[in-house]
């Protein structure tokens, strides 16, 4: 029943799709890792063995491999990678100590929604990089700018979820609750809070990426460190290997914390895990 | 042709559990300075212990006497009286189970039947634990009190949403056409555990449905409501022995006598709604 729900578009069709979504989760890596290792493959055919693209621009996965070795071994790599980190970890936990409670009050509270969510939403959807030249103005050329940067990518994501998430909460469960007697207490923290959870972990997986969008943006320039400034400056140098190498490990990040935040919400709210493919 | 359908007594006495004088409920409909009746006039008497069915034609404001009853709704004439006092809100002497279950998707079942425990008298002591597992047995659901709301059928929701609703013992079950979205096969079945569950508590049952069999199959007494605006048209002694099965009843002739009966004022009800419109 499931697996056939589960095939989506694919239902009644069979053939590839319905494989697929019949996958344990073990199979569903083993195809996962099966994919990266073809695309490695080809790419290192095409650009490594062929020489059908100038490597300068696009240099091969053992290239890349290289470039990576000698960031790490010149120490490169673990000074910027830590400033990142620390830039973007607290950049983070700034966003989602606003952006928890202000979701919370803006779903609670029609006047507030209508006060700050207009605002919220034109803040949102104004891009990044047009707040770096003035992040830099106000927060100088330290690690300021770039925790600001992180900070209002990530913000915006969690507030606004946990507000749709308060708002979108289920009337027949509110109404539910209301017949057994819940107080106004009670009806927040055993309604509206737990249902507003799933919201706020898909805001939260959104926030990761917008994050580290915002931190490489506000390194690209002006920054002496981070490892978007280790990505520009390797660039310029035409040492692309190295280039390639500082962009895949942010790509590592990136992924890596959305998977992290993908098991704390199986942890803290397991009645979504059977949900999902 | 003789009849024996006779409209039954008034029981205006002071035995009654719920005594509803006058009750009326109108709305503001929005912009149009007008107001919509949803219901008007309704006088009725229910004895404890009574199974009394509420049956009429969708729109005819069975839901929202019953919203009355519980307390959701406050009406605009007359009142509602449970145990001679009147009805100000919901209490833990009422509970409702609802046609959507209405159950809490990120509470397992055992948590779900806790909610009506912990909404309606706390979870004093030692006790609750036994009362809500006892609940859970009566349905029929041991084994599956850690299964969340999702991984079960239609009917097994519903029947959480049945322990959820008898845990904290009230004196009145308000069921909303609780099988309203169950499958026929279930249905049925549903239908004969009801019965013997009722018969087992002594409960007093208001059972909101649109089936004119379901009506006949569960009731003491039949309320036919009637549209435009919602008001009892007739209150009809079944006078059939219990158990009733659904086998052995369609034959009965009292229950075809009632079927045809109900039928044909329903039948004028749906007429008149649809011409109204």
């Amino acid at each position: 029943m499931s697996t056939f729900l589960a095939s989506g578009p694919n239902l009644g069709r069979g053939g590839i799709g319905a494989w697929l979504a019949g996958l344990s989760a073990r199979g569903k890596a083993l195809v996962l890792a099966a994919e990266v290792v073809v695309m490695l493959v080809l790419w290192q055919l095409v650009v490594g063995v062929l020489g059908w693209i100038n490597p300068v621009f696009f240099p091969p996965p053992s290239a890349i491999w290289q470039g990576f070795l000698e960031l790490w071994s010149s120490g490169v790599l673990a000074t910027n990678a830590l400033v990142s980190l620390q830039a973007w970890l607290t950049g983070f936990a700034i966003a989602v100590a606003i952006g928890i409670p202000l979701g919370l009050l803006m779903g609670t509270s029609l006047p507030v929604d209508r006060v700050v969510g207009p605002i919220a939403w034109t803040i949102y959807a104004t891009p990044t990089i047009a707040y770096q030249p003035l992040a830099k103005a106000w927060f100088g050329f330290g690690i300021g700018p770039v925790i600001f940067l992180v900070a209002i990518s990530a913000v915006f994501p969690i507030l606004l979820n946990v507000a749709a998430g308060m708002r979108t909460t289920n009337p027949s469960i509110i109404r539910a609750g209301t017949v057994f007697g819940a107080s106004r207490f009670q009806l927040y923290r055993s309604v509206y809070l737990p249902s507003t959870v799933p919201f706020l972990f898909a805001g939260l997986r959104q926030a990761v990426v917008l994050a580290t969008i915002g931190m490489v943006v506000a390194e690209l320039t002006g920054s002496a460190q981070g490892m978007g400034a280790v990505i520009i400056r390797a660039a310029n140098t035409y040492q692309t290997d190295q280039a390639f190498a500082a962009i895949a490990l942010v790509v590592v990040w990136s992924v890596g914390m959305t998977q992290v935040v993908t098991l704390v919400e199986r942890w803290v709210a397991p009645w979504t895990r059977k949900a999902r493919r | 042709m003789t009849t024996t359908i006779e409209p039954a007594e008034d029981e205006a006495s002071v035995s009654s559990l719920i005594s509803v004088r006058g009750l009326g409920v109108s709305y503001d409909v929005a912009r149009t300075g007008k107001k919509l009746v949803a219901i008007e006039g309704v006088d009725l008497d229910v004895r404890e212990g009574e199974f009394v069915t509420v049956l009429g034609p969708s729109g005819c404001g069975k839901t929202t006497f019953m919203n009355v009853i519980a307390g959701l709704v406050k009406p605009s004439a007359g009142q509602v009286l449970v145990a001679g006092e009147p009805v100000t809100g919901p209490g833990p002497d009422r509970a409702v189970v609802f046609q959507d279950y209405a159950l809490l998707p990120w509470r397992t079942v055992f948590d779900n039947v806790k909610f009506g425990l912990e909404m309606q008298k706390g979870l004093k002591g030692d006790g609750w634990r036994d009362r809500v597992q006892e609940a859970i047995e009566l349905v029929g659901l041991s084994g599956f009190e850690h299964s969340y709301p999702r991984e079960l059928s239609g009917g097994m929701q519903q029947r959480v949403g049945l322990a959820r609703a008898i845990v904290a013992e009230p004196r009145i079950l308000l069921m909303d056409e609780p099988l309203g979205a169950v499958d026929a096969l279930t249905r049925e079945v549903m239908r004969a555990e009801i019965e013997k569950l009722i018969a087992a508590t002594g409960k007093t049952v208001l059972f909101i449905t649109h089936s004119i069999e379901e009506a006949i199959l569960l009731g003491d007494r039949i309320v036919v409501f009637k549209s435009h605006p919602g008001a009892i048209k007739e209150v009809i002694e079944t006078g059939l022995a219990r158990p009733r099965s659904e086998r052995s009843i369609q034959s009965d002739p009292r229950f075809l006598e009632l079927r045809d009966h109900l039928w044909d004022a329903l039948q004028g009800e749906a007429t008149a709604a649809a011409v109204s419109k």
